[in-house]
């Protein structure tokens, strides 16, 4: 067997214990790795109906075939768990170093269970596992945490992935970070924090083999030739952050908690003013050519700040910030106690407008108002520490808003308690779709539905039950895409990506992997992660849009809005793409054409 | 910036016309005042060269009369230069029906580094649609004192940008601006030019003027937020594309493909905030509002 280990590692906190166990290969054929693997793992090792903070609930590493090729953008690891934010799945990526290292580590994937009686971390050098104390790190930043551990282990090549102290405090938003990275959606840092794990060093010795070195670099050659052309310009020229000021012209960058779809301080923000007035340098991840970060420098902070799209519009427009510098100290105060920046972002939004309605009783109203740049970093400290008013937000916008009332709710950018990403849905009605059926909430990774809406093949302004097939197409092309794992930005480098990805995927683990089994391998992926949501609860209303995006309507561009009859129609065409029943429940027969043994 | 003179040569013979030319009938006044009215749009200081004795209409313009009658242009152009005010000056003849103020400007702007600015029209040089600094005054009087009544004698002497014919189809595609009349063919070839012209003002519908915006990549190549571009009517996206190339030359490559107008892979164009342009054979239309910008929206 090649590029894989066909082993997991499993590590039990409360007993100290770790194991090497065998994973089937037919089950790494049928989900290969990184996010599918560990859907796969998940469902295995978590009990149903978890409380995602208690010891049982699995935390599971999973690396991927591609990991360690040398295939650009390749560099990449999914963590797997149940959400404290949404109840349901959690799969997040992050990148680089730590992604490489865990390969090398010789096994696929890294399952933690249990509970420590007090902060420690885990060193994994090769085949050893050590459980250290961790007292000494508590509430420092991941970051701090990277560079106390390499030095107390005199071990400059160890990597390490940490949480802050938002982690600790298990606020539901916290982030796992290595090397400046974030696996950032849905509070992966808490489940990771209720175990009193603080952080995971790791160093390897092994080197995954391929089965057909030359093809390989054949392909490594051809990919990297493709990484550098006009497709990935944008990322290459700019960064994400380009997107800001293109998002406010078509009128879908949500501002003041989505009250607007457009901002008037737009220019002040764009990816172009900071290009022109702060920027440091350009980066990247380990094995990547594209190298879209963009370090920027600002008054306020020290050193260098990393920002893209999502941390830019989260704590700029959607909070009614116009001031760069305000940005980038938020984003970078995110990053020290290691918190999700949009689901921050979308939280204080929420809150900047609960207080403006005056709902906020007086211990809660912390004078939160929007364009208030202080009132965000204030408020980023207080949700960080958990600390007065900050504990009730750092349950979410959807649980800081049941517990307030007074139809607060119906202003919570959430879907299943995911807070929104920065596109507006009103005016994107596939990616509308995309977020109102996502398993994983409100996201715009699991599945790219927003390509439809800007391609310009589909009016984007109406919705209608022929979107249904493009969402599912791709959520399952993402699915493949995030366990193989290839980092998104390379994917229009492909002309035909399931025949090439497929042939990646023979020449790397000399499977006889075919287009259609990969393509039928991408649902199997994203069936099972439904399938996990469905036994964590799922109910039909959880497909669903927040209030506001189906009330409210926008006066930019033409007077837009998205009616529920509208959204109706688009779930059922995409019930019906999915061959799920009418209400999005899978059934026995597709989960056998699958080969899911539920 | 120094004042800059129009200087308009009218005290030729007329011989072959057989009537004098800056008083033949165009555009219902006599040619002088049309074409005088054209540079005084432009210029703050305009002087007309005539012959002693030429009888002229009455204009609100520095008027010189030849000392000695018929020294060809070499002698209109010395005079001109000692009235003028300027230190700069354009100069042309009084049948030069066709001015284009765009190719005129373009000739300004190029004096800043020689003496003189003459376009090449045909192989020929256009001495009187040329740009002279006035520095260049002794040289010529001294070339007419040696007889030497052709001003292309001087751009041997002096520093001169010619300025080539490629360059000139930019501003005027047909070379209107070089059009002469010294024949009564000449004269009722410019006459229908004229009515062409006008008829084709007159339907406003046979221009469209949009704006283009530019995003990303392109707004840092060119370090331009947008411009105004002005098409013929029905114009397409390819040639929208190739006009804003011409203007933004830093786009062509890196998001415009060199070899035909289109965008490169990897970007897009909408228009007015909605729709996404999905051919370049789509039509432009008058007052549209175009957006180029990265057709990834990933973030």
């Amino acid at each position: 067997m090649h590029a894989c280990f066909a082993r997991l590692l499993h590590i039990d906190l409360t007993s100290g214990k770790s194991e090497f166990r065998p994973i089937e290969e037919s089950r790494l054929r049928s989900y290969l790795g990184g996010i599918g693997l560990g859907v796969s793992l998940l469902w295995e090792h978590a009990p149903a109906g978890i409380d995602p903070l208690s010891p049982a609930n699995p935390l599971i590493f999973a690396s991927a075939p591609l990991a360690g090729s040398g295939l650009t953008t390749t560099a990449k690891y999914a963590v797997v768990t149940k959400s404290p934010l949404t109840g349901f799945i959690a799969d997040s990526l992050s990148s680089s170093h730590f992604a490489l290292e865990l390969k090398r580590l010789g096994i696929d994937a890294l399952v933690i269970t249990g509970r420590a009686a007090g902060p420690v971390y885990i060193v994994v050098r090769d085949q050893n596992v050590e459980v250290r104390r961790a007292d000494h790190l508590r509430a420092k930043s991941a970051t701090e945490t990277e560079s106390l551990i390499r030095t107390e282990l005199e071990s400059p090549a160890i990597r390490i992935a940490a949480i802050g102290l938002a982690g600790e405090k298990l606020v539901r938003f916290a982030t796992i970070s290595n090397e400046g990275r974030h696996a950032g959606r849905g509070g992966i840092g808490a489940v990771m924090g209720s175990k009193h794990l603080k952080a995971i060093a790791i160093a390897g010795g092994r080197d995954a083999d391929v089965a057909d070195p030359a093809r390989v670099d054949a392909i490594a050659g051809s990919l990297r030739q493709r990484s550098l052309g006009s497709l990935t310009d944008k990322y290459r020229s700019i960064g994400t952050v380009a997107n800001l000021s293109v998002f406010n012209h078509l009128g879908v960058l949500p501002t003041r908690n989505f009250q607007q779809a457009t901002f008037e301080d737009a220019a002040a923000l764009s990816g172009e003013t900071l290009t022109n007035n702060n920027f440091s340098r350009r980066h990247g991840c380990a094995c990547c050519t594209i190298r879209c970060e963009r370090l920027f420098t600002s008054r306020g902070i020290e050193g260098e700040q990393r920002l893209e799209y999502e941390t830019l519009f989260a704590l700029g427009p959607l909070c009614g910030i116009n001031d760069p510098d305000t940005v980038l100290q938020a984003a970078a105060l995110c990053d020290r106690y290691g918190l999700d920046t949009i689901s921050t972002g979308g939280t204080i939004a929420w809150a900047m407008e609960t207080a403006g309605r005056g709902l906020l009783a007086g211990g809660q109203d912390i004078g939160l108002r929007f364009g208030d740049g202080d009132g965000v970093l204030n408020a980023i400290h207080a949700i960080g520490a958990r600390d007065g008013a900050g504990d009730l937000l750092a349950e979410g916008s959807r649980r800081a808003s049941a517990q307030v009332g007074a139809n607060s709710s119906d202003w919570a950018m959430h879907v299943k308690g995911l807070e929104l990403p920065g596109y507006d849905p009103r005016s994107l009605k596939t990616m509308a779709l995309g977020l109102a059926v996502s398993p994983r909430g409100a996201c715009h990774n699991r599945s790219g539905a927003y390509e439809a809406d800007f391609s310009g093949e589909v009016d984007r302004f109406h919705g209608d039950a022929g979107r249904g097939p493009l969402v599912a197409a791709s959520e399952d092309y993402a699915a493949v895409l995030d366990s193989l794992i290839v980092c998104k930005f390379l994917r229009k480098c492909f002309s035909d990506f399931y025949s090439e990805a497929a042939e990646i995927l023979c020449a790397v683990t000399g499977w006889d992997y075919t287009p259609d089994e990969l393509r039928r391998t991408g649902e199997r992926i994203h069936t099972l992660k439904k399938l996990f949501n469905i036994r964590e609860r799922w109910q039909p209303q959880d497909d669903w849009l927040p209030e506001r995006l189906l009330t409210d309507r926008l006066g930019t561009k033409g007077d837009v809005g998205l009616s529920p009859e509208e959204l109706r129609e688009m779930i059922r065409g995409y019930y019906r793409a999915r061959e799920w029943d009418e209400a999005g429940y899978v059934p026995a027969g597709k989960l056998r054409e699958l080969g899911i043994t539920a | 910036m120094a004042t800059r003179s129009a200087i308009i040569l009218a005290g030729g013979k007329s011989s072959r016309m057989g009537t004098p030319k800056a008083l033949l009938p165009f555009d219902g006044q006599p040619l002088i005042v049309h074409v005088a009215g054209m540079l005084q749009r432009m210029f703050d200081d305009v002087v007309i060269v005539a012959a002693p004795e030429q009888e002229l209409p009455s204009l609100p313009v520095t008027l010189v009369r030849d000392e000695v009658a018929y020294q060809g242009p070499v002698g209109g152009i010395c005079y001109g230069l000692s009235a003028a005010r300027g230190e700069i000056a354009f100069v042309t003849s009084c049948d030069s029906a066709f001015l284009n103020g765009r190719l005129i400007a373009h000739l300004l702007e190029q004096i800043d580094a020689c003496d003189v600015v003459v376009p090449r029209w045909q192989d020929r040089f256009q001495p009187l649609h040329a740009v002279y600094r006035r520095s260049v005054l002794p040289l010529l009087e001294q070339q007419l004192a040696r007889g030497e009544l052709r001003p292309i004698f001087l751009f041997d002497k002096v520093r001169t940008c010619t300025i080539a014919e490629e360059e000139i189809r930019r501003f005027d595609p047909d070379g209107s601006s070089f059009f002469n009349m010294n024949t009564p063919e000449d004269y009722a070839e410019a006459l229908r030019r004229w009515r062409r012209l006008n008829d084709e003002k007159a339907r406003p519908t046979e221009r469209i003027s949009c704006t283009v915006e530019l995003f990303g990549v392109a707004r840092l190549v060119t370090k331009t937020h947008g411009i105004s571009l002005e098409l013929p009517r029905d114009s397409t996206y390819a040639q929208l594309f190739a006009a804003l190339a011409e203007r933004l030359p830093a786009l062509v490559g890196r998001v415009i493909t060199a070899d035909r107008p289109r965008l490169v892979e990897g970007y897009a164009c909408n228009v007015n905030g909605r729709e996404f342009v999905r051919s370049p054979e789509t039509k432009v239309n008058d007052g549209d509002d175009i957006a180029i910008l990265s057709a990834d929206a990933g973030g």
